[in-house]
């Protein structure tokens, strides 16, 4: 499988080595010989100097039998232009474009359906603004994703000290909690990642990811020791292009936000433009002003602003003087694993946000959703069963999972079954599918395999 | 400033004038009234001066005005064409005054619809119809009649347009001026014509019904009765004049694109649903405090309130009820709504239901700003954003309107008229409204203004229709610096 990235940012150095790490051929274009120096001495991937909108340069990339092209450089503009060019070159490669301008909102249906045939529109501002919507309507919840439009959901939750859950052996689950029990895919215990077997134990401060269904997702958070409180007062620091989005939404949710933002002219932008939000000037990690501004019944603080120090220490300032709950923005993996140490426990990252939505369409077979878990460690990917595929019809306990994957759910119509060694996966269900970073190649063999050779 | 060409210009419109005179006069043919002579010669003496006028300054083709120059000529057109609108009524009897002709030709102008006139009934068809039509034509502006028309002649009239609609936010609904003067005028005629027309299914006669329709539309006030519209004494009649009142404070610009088949035009619009609720509303109040106490019946407190308000929020002055009669409440609210007036863009006058709005939200602004001192808050009208200078003009309109109200009601109870006439006189001048308290309201008429007082309330008249800044620019010496 072939892929061609345009842009070696951020986004692109990231899938580039995901990528490479599942032995796919990847060839990375970009402008910027350093960034392509940083690649090429990372990752095992081809590297060519040049601007992504040239023909010449995509030819030599090899754009006619790539499978797929990612363009996601900087600049709306270029991306465009590379899937134009594209287009005309290999009409048959997917193409997958990260086009960040609000004012393309409306019309990414026009370009699917017409030149340049976009495959898929990723706009990363809109993915951190639903993430951070989910986390929202999640309490507690570290690490929100969703499955089956959304009625399925997959959260992860610390476990707290003293939690009735810490020290309980899995296979005990059963008893203790009967017949509604959450479905426990993974445990990230010390940075590592783990797939929970049986004889597992959970421990205070694991963090549990587990499956639910959306109508028993408060019963599920519950157990955990996680209530429910509405949120209804929030204050989003920084007025970007997240920010203003967030605002947006607030307001169309009728909550009550403010927003503070350092930029003058950025302020008169959002005070333009949102109507009920309070925008006020100034910078978020000004005590003075958050007092002024009752930081004390905040429900909940998103810092957004563009560089990620500034947002760590304005949450941990503003849950100082009592905000109940923070969202941070932070770009830089290597950021997450401290995170819980210095204790901010939600994190968006547009990078991880964009990154999660390529995957999905990355991915052979019918993998219809894919979320990366804890930086890049492991993935739970939604797969339609192909009827020609090798797991289908066959207890799960002959199939031959690779190792550190599971498969963790089963949605069969409306419902969804929490597999046992004995469950079969009939044709078209769709399965969740949990696997660490290693596992993920052969997964995605198992899912598709036969599917190659019709 | 080129004089030449500002008097020219200023010429052209007097000759235009003088031409519309074949109106009454038609009337007068067709009747053989005694106001014949009269009026041929005051449209004599009108082509002449404007032939004249144009003659002597005659110019160079020139393509464009600057800003001072068109506020010159809407400032002296406006008054000369006010000068000249009296001669038919000076010309007509002996006992006319020109103080007294002066006042009822600026009152026809600038849509006050306030009279001189003690027996209305007493005039000739002619010179009747003639108060009518001075005001069917000041309506929409005889300037952007001349926007219309003018542009044929080879004048430019893009800066006039700046001058003669200086409300806060202007709509253009074409880019050419021309073309947005003409479909307004097509707008205001079709209205016009559906007035003629309903009317006259109520039993009014065809002159009775063409007067008052033509006064309606440019929410005048004129009427062809000695008691007003309450002359006819029919609910029908109340009901069409008060509906064709309320349309005629709305933008015209709106009724443009209701015509054009947008039917959420008025809703969507922050003003026409400010104007349109306030008009519901007070008339839900005024309803509400005459009923028992004036009227015994719901019904009749409700046909009332509803024709007094909103002839008075539209700054028609067509009455119905001598409001002098009803309780304090009601007095105090229909005094208050002489100052707010109807919408932008509309025929009505007073300081325009968007200034209001616009100053409401300022306070509210202010408010919010000591509650949040770091907040940025920008004043909004319909989700758009108010430009600063915009504010600031408005708040300077509205001091400046109070300041001049202030002057004006000091300068007339100077004249030796009493406490109430002089606040209700010129509430109701500045306003271009009609009637006002006292001494001239709404059963009472303006005779018994001393003589100066009506060179001042005719001044009053004249600055509200020009919205203050663009007659009284022309007193700043600033202004007439090279």
């Amino acid at each position: 499988m072939k892929i061609v990235i345009v842009g070696a940012g951020e986004v692109g150095f990231h899938i580039a080595s995901r990528l490479a790490l599942e032995h796919k051929d990847v060839v990375v274009i970009d402008s910027h010989p350093e960034a392509l120096k940083r690649i090429s001495e990372n990752i095992d991937v081809q590297t060519i100097s040049g601007s992504g909108s040239s023909p010449v340069i995509l030819e030599a990339a090899g754009i006619r039998d790539a499978e797929i092209m990612l363009a996601v450089t900087d600049s709306d503009e270029v991306n465009l232009v590379a899937c134009l060019v594209a287009d005309t070159l290999s009409p048959s490669t997917k193409k997958l474009v990260r086009l960040r301008a609000a004012d393309f909102d409306r019309y990414h249906d026009a370009f699917k359906a017409n030149a340049p045939h976009i495959d898929t529109i990723i706009n990363p501002d809109i993915e951190v603004v639903r993430t951070i919507e989910r986390l929202m309507s999640v309490p507690g919840a570290v690490d929100v994703g969703e499955f089956a439009d959304g009625r399925i959901k997959f959260v992860g939750v610390y476990l707290e000290p003293g939690s009735r859950l810490a020290g309980v052996r899995l296979s005990d689950l059963p008893i203790l909690l009967k017949e509604d029990r959450p479905l426990i895919a993974a445990v990230v215990r010390d940075d590592q990642l783990i797939v929970p077997k049986g004889n597992n134990h959970l421990r205070a401060a694991d963090l549990v990811y587990f499956i639910s269904e959306e109508k028993n997702l408060f019963k599920h958070l519950s157990i955990f020791d996680k209530h429910a409180t509405p949120v209804k007062r929030v204050l989003i620091i920084g007025g970007g292009r997240i920010g203003y989005r967030l605002a947006k939404r607030l307001e169309d949710k009728s909550l009550s936000c403010k927003i503070i933002e350092k930029l003058a002219t950025q302020c008169d932008f959002l005070a333009e433009r949102l109507n009920r939000t309070v925008v006020l000037h100034g910078d978020g990690s000004d005590q003075s002003l958050l007092v002024e501004e009752n930081i004390h019944d905040t429900d909940l603080v998103v810092t957004l602003t563009g560089d990620e120090e500034t947002n760590i220490l304005a949450s941990l300032l503003t849950k100082r003087l009592g905000a109940k709950k923070t969202i941070s923005r932070i770009n830089k993996f290597s950021y997450f694993s401290l995170m819980s140490t210095i204790g901010i426990e939600q994190v968006v990252s547009s990078r991880l946000s964009a990154i999660n939505t390529i995957l999905q369409h990355i991915r052979r077979g019918k993998v219809l959703s894919a979320i990366s878990i804890k930086g890049e460690a492991g993935e739970v990917m939604e797969a339609l069963a192909l009827p020609t595929s090798d797991i289908v019809s066959k207890p799960l306990k002959k199939i031959s999972f690779p190792k550190g994957s599971m498969v963790a759910g089963i949605i069969r119509m409306e419902t969804i079954i929490i597999p046992t060694g004995e469950s079969i996966i009939e044709p078209d269900d769709r399965i969740i599918i949990f696997a660490t970073r290693e596992a993920i190649p052969g997964v995605e063999k198992i899912l598709a395999v036969k599917l190659e050779y019709i | 400033m080129r004089w030449r060409y500002i008097l020219n210009t200023i010429g052209v419109l007097i000759l235009f004038f003088g031409g519309t005179m074949i109106v009454p006069l038609a009337f007068d043919l067709f009747a053989m009234d005694r106001s014949l002579m009269p009026l041929i010669k005051a449209m004599g003496v009108t082509v002449v001066c404007g032939a004249v006028m144009m003659a002597v300054f005659r110019h160079k083709k020139t393509e464009t005005i600057s800003q001072r120059e068109g506020m010159a000529i809407v400032a002296l057109g406006w008054t000369a064409i006010s000068l000249f609108g009296a001669l038919p009524f000076y010309f007509s009897s002996a006992s006319f005054f020109f103080v007294d002709a002066f006042f009822e030709s600026v009152s026809g102008f600038t849509t006050t619809g306030s009279s001189i006139l003690c027996n209305i009934e007493g005039l000739s068809q002619g010179l009747l119809i003639w108060r009518s039509f001075i005001q069917w034509l000041g309506g929409m502006g005889i300037i952007v009649l001349s926007i219309a028309i003018l542009p044929f002649l080879g004048v430019g009239g893009m800066q006039l347009y700046k001058a003669e609609v200086p409300s806060p936010v202007p709509d253009k609904l074409r880019p050419r001026i021309r073309d947005t003067a003409v479909i307004l005028w097509k707008v205001y005629a079709l209205f016009t014509v559906a007035e003629v027309v309903l009317l006259m299914v109520g039993g009014m006669f065809f002159f009775d019904a063409l007067n008052h329709a033509f006064t309606t539309m440019p929410t005048g006030g004129f009427s062809t009765k000695n008691a007003s519209v309450a002359h006819f004494d029919s609910v029908y009649i109340d009901v069409v004049i008060t509906f064709f009142m309320l349309l005629a404070g709305i933008n015209f610009s709106l009724h443009y694109q209701l015509l054009k088949g947008r039917p959420l035009a008025f809703w969507k619009d922050p003003e026409c649903r400010f104007y349109l609720a306030m008009c519901l509303f007070l008339t839900l109040v005024v309803g509400f405090d005459i009923y028992r106490t004036v009227y015994p019946d719901v019904g009749q407190a409700l046909r009332y309130a509803a024709f007094q308000m909103v002839s008075i929020v539209t700054t028609t002055g067509y009455v119905t009820a001598d409001y002098e009669m009803w309780p304090a409440m009601s007095q105090i609210i229909i005094f208050l709504c002489m100052f707010v007036g109807a919408s932008a863009g509309s025929t009505g006058g007073g300081m325009k239901c968007l200034r209001i709005m616009l100053v409401f939200k300022y306070c509210y602004k202010e408010l919010f700003s000591m509650i949040h001192p770091r907040a940025v808050t920008h004043i909004k009208i319909g989700g758009k954003t108010v430009p600063e200078d915009v504010v600031r003009s408005v708040l300077g309109f509205l001091a400046l309107y109070m300041a001049l109200f202030a002057l004006f009601t000091v300068l007339l109870a100077g004249t030796g008229v009493d406490f109430v006439t002089a606040l209700g006189a010129v509430a109701s001048t500045i306003g271009n409204i009609g009637p006002g308290f006292g001494m001239v309201g709404p059963v009472e008429n303006f005779a018994q203004v001393p003589y100066w007082g009506k060179w001042l309330l005719a001044w009053c008249m004249l600055l509200g229709r020009l919205e203050i800044y663009t007659l009284i620019i022309l007193v700043v010496p600033e202004f007439w610096r090279k």
